[in-house]
């Protein structure tokens, strides 16, 4: 049975394979999370094997600088946690602006490991704006599925952006296959500052 | 994967020899309606029918018990019997030695009768016949004129012999198309209704067309295939030496209750399909419409070098409206040199205009076309040619049509027409693609069929 792998595994996963993601660390206590964001602005998750979908669970905390904001974070998230024990909670930086996508692999039952690219945040149900391929894939297909999705300028305006999607996408597909997964979601990854960071990892196998 | 994993249908497709088995002198019977056919079709192998029932002779030709009893070289049964007698017939055509089948009868797992489709595909194996269907319409080929199809010939036009292969799981789907290319200016090489697909299924059929020479285009309707990855090698080799469009039906439902991750819930089966036949070459076709008007512009014309896109035209609304169909096909205008365009401003009157889509104007004759044609077909910034003729006007007869072709045979570029209009526009066309030049009813068939081409040519540069 696929289970979900726990976020350090995650992290050192696609570590390996070179793809960026925002610092994170768990925290054992709410003076360990105001010491990690020395003043920045950060986000708490609750991590549990039990709550696969953190945000409908109320699992995230987002936004927080001060001592206070995060104290009062931390108590809250402990609260609504409570019902999902055990878990963790994971500090990590928050990237402000920038374009939300998701890249991700998933196994069909006909064609084996299949990799996306897709526009993130609120819209992605709504708009389904995403491109599909069969594991491993070449230079060429990752251009094709850029081309073929129409936020394509959003996400990819100029030859750098895109240069560094299609090495973004390769690596996320070298992983995939060459790894004992069956799903996995890097989702949002922010695009910002000329480059990008997933922000939340999520690996079934 | 070695290309002789896969199953040899040349038997089945260019038989020497052929037992009909439950050939019948009844006209109501399927099996009357094929050994009709094959003798309609005037197919010059020896013919056997068979019926248990031996009724001496059938259709004039010596009937036969059992194929045990013909004692000559078989190279392929034509199966119609009841289902429950199937299995029995197999049996005897691989003691008789019988090189491949094609099983028409339906009563297998469409109506959820496992166990005898599992019978039927052991029986295959275990004598090494590869087996059509069950359940299909079976195999047609104008060359070595051999029609398994239980369709009388007076319903349904038969193609010309020419460079299109189709195979469609669905017979249904596969009658309805045939019948459309019976009235369209290219012909067949091959037709396959491969029903169940139980023995012979869409892996090998790809990769006997793809190897077959007398295939220049093949045209595939599947509902899903059942060896995803082996499908993908063979399309993988198949893609690069011809064009392949493909239409799926029975699109299912994502699992999405099952889904872990928004990936997975994106990601379901009709889109993975999608996503196959983009990556390794074929030509999504969305409709059966879509299935011909492609097939016609692969089977006639060279692959493109780019996806600029000249319009000539002797109606201004018409260009206006192909160049709209153009661009939302992802295709663009191609803008003349400034040596085409001196050129033509001394060709043309006055009153035609020197740019792209470039009206000819109402009073536009075989000679102005010819001309425009001359420039524009050199122009290094054009890739292919859009030919509007609206035959309603003075100017555009029969000697026009008959310039476009010859000029469109000779060009190196790919070159299409579009006729909108009614019986005598209908008539102009139908002569067009009899000469091989696809002329189409509508903007976006012809905008649409164009972006195929270039797509297709634009993958095999890719991976060359």
């Amino acid at each position: 049975m696929d289970e979900l792998w726990d976020y350090d595994k995650a992290h050192a996963l696609v570590k390996r394979y070179n793809i960026r993601s925002v610092e994170s660390v768990y925290v054992k206590s709410s003076d360990d999370a105001v010491r990690f964001a020395a003043g920045g602005p950060i986000a708490l998750k609750a991590i549990s094997a039990k709550a696969l979908h953190k945000s409908k669970s109320g699992l995230i905390m987002l936004n927080l600088s001060t001592k206070d904001e995060i104290n009062a974070a931390y108590r809250e998230l402990d609260k609504r946690a409570a019902e999902f024990k055990p878990y963790k909670v994971l500090a990590q930086r928050m990237i402000s602006g920038g374009i939300e996508i998701i890249i991700g692999g998933n196994t069909d039952q006909q064609f084996g490991k299949m990799i996306l690219i897709g526009l993130g945040g609120i819209y992605v149900e709504t708009f389904k704006d995403f491109a599909l391929r069969v594991c491993p894939i070449k230079e060429f297909d990752a251009q094709s599925m850029l081309d073929q999705m129409k936020s394509r300028n959003i996400i990819a305006p100029d030859k750098k952006s895109e240069h560094m999607l299609k090495s973004l996408l390769m690596s996320a597909a070298r992983m995939f296959a060459e790894n004992e997964i069956t799903e996995f979601d890097l989702n949002p990854l922010i695009l910002h500052d000329g480059t990008y960071d997933a922000v939340d990892l999520r690996v079934m196998g | 994967m070695k290309s002789n994993d896969y199953k040899d249908l040349s038997h089945i497709m260019a038989p020497k020899s052929v037992a009909i088995i439950g050939a019948s002198s009844n006209p109501d019977k399927v099996g009357h309606v094929i050994l009709q056919n094959y003798i309609d079709a005037g197919y010059s192998g020896k013919i056997y029918p068979v019926n248990i029932k031996n009724e001496g002779t059938i259709l004039g030709l010596k009937a036969y018990t059992s194929v045990l009893d013909v004692k000559k070289p078989i190279d392929v049964g034509v199966i119609a019997v009841p289902a429950m007698a199937v299995p029995q017939v197999m049996e005897e055509c691989g003691k008789a030695g019988v090189k491949g089948l094609v099983v028409v009868s339906g009563g297998f797992l469409e109506v959820g009768n496992a166990q005898l489709q599992e019978q039927l595909v052991a029986i295959a194996r275990k004598y090494s016949m590869p087996t059509i269907g069950p359940n299909c319409l079976g195999v047609m080929d104008p060359r070595s004129r051999i029609d398994t199809l239980f369709l009388p010939t007076y319903k349904i036009d038969r193609p010309k012999i020419g460079g299109v292969s189709f195979a469609a799981q669905s017979g249904a789907v596969g009658s309805a198309v045939l019948d459309m290319i019976g009235s369209e200016g290219f012909g067949i090489a091959r037709f396959l209704s491969y029903g169940n697909a139980a023995d012979v299924d869409e892996v090998d059929i790809l990769n006997y067309l793809g190897n077959d020479k007398d295939t220049k285009v093949i045209v595939y309707y599947i509902e899903g295939v059942k060896r995803g990855k082996e499908f993908i090698e063979v399309a993988k080799r198949v893609t690069k030496i011809k064009p392949v469009v493909i239409s799926k039906g029975g699109v299912t439902a994502a699992g999405a209750g099952a889904a872990h991750s928004h990936t997975a819930s994106l990601a379901g089966s009709s889109q993975a399909y999608d996503a196959v036949f983009r990556q390794f070459g074929f030509t999504i076709a969305k409709d059966l419409k879509d299935l011909i008007n492609y097939a016609k512009i692969f089977d006639t014309q060279p692959l493109a070098t780019g996806k600029r896109i000249a319009i000539l035209t002797n109606g201004g609304g018409i260009g206006v409206l192909a160049t709209d169909a153009l661009y939302n096909n992802g295709l663009e205008l191609a803008s003349l040199t400034k040596d085409s365009e001196d050129r033509l401003r001394k060709l043309m009157p006055a009153t035609v205009n020197i740019r792209m889509p470039m009206d000819l104007v109402g009073d536009a004759d075989d000679k102005r076309y010819t001309d425009a044609l001359s420039v524009v077909g050199d122009d290094p910034n054009v890739d292919a040619i859009l030919a509007i003729v609206l035959f309603q006007t003075p100017g555009a007869d029969s000697r026009l049509a008959s310039s476009l072709v010859s000029f469109a045979a000779k060009m190196k570029k790919p070159m299409v027409g579009l006729s909108v209009g009614g019986s005598y526009t209908h008539a102009h066309r139908q002569m067009m693609e009899n000469a091989g030049m696809p002329v189409y009813e509508s903007p976006d068939d012809a905008a649409g069929s164009l972006a195929a081409l270039i797509n297709y040519s634009r993958y095999r540069k890719g991976i060359a």
